[in-house]
């Protein structure tokens, strides 16, 4: 196990960190993925020791690394504003690090050669940061960390000061040093940063981790309500079971029945349904014979992929649709529709007490 | 825009008030000197040696009271501590208290009976009526000039800079002298420049701790109470230009630092 934290809390003000416990791997590529004050920074300068934990423990490496100073832990942070160093070069920015390390100049020269040509910005070395772009930029500060060989790279939010259209070069490059085996601990709050890059996710709310596994096992199997949502999935219900002789069916508190497959429920739990497998018709889904609940569009929003569709059938439903369905159906808000879902498309939850406070 | 063009006016009309106040004592002051007069003056020794003595101290006292106050300064600008504000208040001090009674508390404090005085004259030296002890009479008003200046300077400094460093595994004086201070340092140079000027001009603090030897503030005075306002009048406009001289010297030297910096900057672009 390359990083793990164990029962980490700290109190900053008004806001609590509380029993972090992670674990990363050597060669993984972790993302923590939050909304802002959901404590990632915070947890970030606890596992560096730029602020001391109230209580737990780190390891690095299998050494505990709990209350060594911040210059010997061997951990590389590239903070969310970067903080180069304004009044040195690019070149002496990356040379900063080694020069602390006392390295003969030639060592120095060429480690920064090498890491500025990986990095994309040997013609950059000569200016200042206040004449770079963001890109650039972010560039300079992964260069200045890496050049130092770090066990462990942190970064916090480092799509933040890039364009759009820079993002992705950013990311190519972050994959690269991760194929490389460098392991990355990478905080976010944009989910598509954390699909596209992650081996493994954790998501942070109120300063406490509640869900860890693969990109896949968070985002496809939502362990609450909070992580649906983080995931871009709106339709989750909270649910009641209701058990009979040959059928299982679950009712929302709006009183909208589901009928679901068979199998064993627990008597309440989260209904989670992707939009893009909500069918939208006016007379009810071809094949579908259960679970069409009629409802009326309320509202009608252009999306990536085509439409996105609210429909109000006591609970607010949301479904997806391609341009060409649109196209053909001409749907309008105010329109009575009928919503179908197969049976298999419907996903249970089951709620513990934790569900509710998300 | 009528009244936005009274309002010009009026402002102008006031500012030109404010400026006119500071002005024309100044200038009064030379048009009632005569070139003769100036011309006896500016070879009087007495005269010459006080400015120069006024300078020298002024200049010592800056940079000897700097290793101090540069480091407190750094510390009112990233500590928290209790008390802080007191501690900032009594960096105030000097600038409310009356200059005389400055230096009749001093006096208390480096005369033989006082804990440094007592201190410095086991080790042979005398504080009184010396250049040691008109340095530390001007450092004693000037300080907080410096202090809050470079606070100000460290304050504006990125604290995650800093932080930066401190992960790169920069020590915490490594951090001070190569990310902290040359990004504080146009405050530093601006305060260092303000504690200068104020600390030269210095006369009721002054007076108290050393009549004698002379610094040019004391010497005016010493011309006008023996002399009167004609005496006074060419010496205190030596000193006024030479101080002015040096005031300016000191501004334009830090101007063109920045200056050099920024051609650097060009010429890697």
């Amino acid at each position: 196990m390359m990083l793990r934290t164990e029962k980490l809390c700290k109190r900053l003000d008004a806001f609590l960190l509380q029993e972090i416990s992670l674990e990363v791997s050597k060669g993984d590529y972790y993302v923590l993925l939050g909304r802002s004050g959901a404590g990632k920074t915070q947890l970030l300068e606890l596992i560096c020791g730029l602020t001391p934990p109230d209580k737990g423990k780190i390891f690095l490496d299998g050494e505990d690394i709990t209350r060594k100073r911040v210059q010997d832990r061997g951990i590389g942070l590239v903070f969310q504003d970067l903080a180069l160093f304004p009044h040195f070069s690019v070149k002496d920015n990356i040379m900063y690090p080694l020069k602390v390390m006392k390295l003969p100049l030639k060592e120095r020269v060429d480690r920064v050669q090498r890491t500025a040509g990986e990095m994309n910005i040997t013609d950059l070395l000569l200016r200042k940061p206040e004449n770079l772009s963001g890109g650039e930029k972010q560039r300079v500060a992964l260069a200045r960390t890496l050049v130092t060989q770090p066990k462990i790279l942190l970064l916090d939010e480092p799509m933040a000061s890039v364009d759009a259209s820079l993002k992705d070069s950013i990311r190519r490059m972050l994959r690269r040093l991760n194929r490389n085996g460098q392991t990355i601990v990478h905080v976010t709050h944009d989910f598509g940063e954390a699909i596209s890059l992650a081996s493994r996710v954790g998501v942070m709310h109120n300063g406490r981790i509640i869900q860890e596994g693969t990109p896949d096992e968070v985002f496809t199997h939502p362990a609450n309500r909070f992580v649906a949502r983080y995931a871009g999935i709106k339709n989750f219900f909270r649910v009641t079971f209701v058990r009979s002789y040959n059928c299982c069916s679950c009712i929302t508190d709006n009183r909208t029945k589901f009928k679901l497959p068979k199998g064993d429920y627990p008597s309440s739990g989260l209904l989670i349904i992707a939009a893009t497998e909500v069918l939208l018709s006016r007379q009810g889904a071809a094949g579908v014979q259960i679970n069409n609940i009629h409802g009326v569009i309320e509202d009608i929003v252009p999306s990536p992929l085509g439409y996105e569709i609210t429909i109000n059938a006591g609970d607010h439903f949301y479904a997806d649709i391609t341009r060409r369905e649109m196209d053909e159906e001409k749907y309008v808000t105010g329109e009575p529709v009928i919503i179908s879902f197969r049976p298999e498309s419907l996903k249970m939850v089951g709620e513990g007490e934790e569900m509710n406070k998300y | 825009m009528k009244g936005h063009t009274l309002f010009n006016w009026i402002f102008a009309l006031l500012a030109s008030l404010v400026l006119l106040f500071i002005i024309a004592p100044l200038a009064g002051m030379f048009l009632h000197t005569s070139p003769e007069e100036m011309r006896s003056t500016a070879s009087d020794p007495a005269v010459i040696r006080s400015v120069w003595y006024t300078l020298a101290i002024a200049f010592a006292a800056t940079i000897i009271f700097a290793v101090g106050a540069v480091p407190l300064a750094w510390i009112m600008a990233r500590r928290k501590f209790p008390l802080k504000n007191v501690v900032q208040g009594i960096i105030d001090l000097p600038v409310v208290l009356p200059h005389t009674a400055a230096g009749i508390a001093l006096l208390g404090f480096i005369s033989r009976d006082g804990f440094l005085g007592g201190a410095a004259q086991k080790a042979g030296i005398l504080l009184v009526n010396n250049g040691a002890g008109i340095a530390l009479a001007m450092a004693f008003v000037s300080l907080p000039f410096l202090i809050n200046a470079a606070r100000d300077g460290f304050a504006a400094v990125p604290e995650r800079t800093e932080k930066a460093a401190l992960m790169l595994g920069a020590t915490q004086s490594r951090i001070f002298f190569t990310i902290s201070l040359p990004q504080a340092w146009r405050s530093v140079v601006s305060g260092f420049i303000m504690m200068f000027a104020r600390g030269m001009s210095e006369f009721g603090a002054v007076v108290i701790i050393a009549y004698h030897p002379m610094i040019a503030p004391v010497l005016i005075y010493d011309r006008f109470n023996t002399y009167g306002l004609s005496a006074a009048r060419p010496a205190s406009i030596i000193f006024i230009l030479v101080a002015l001289f040096f005031f300016v010297l000191f501004r334009v030297l830090a101007t063109e630092r920045r200056q050099i910096f920024r051609r650097e900057d060009d010429a890697t672009d």
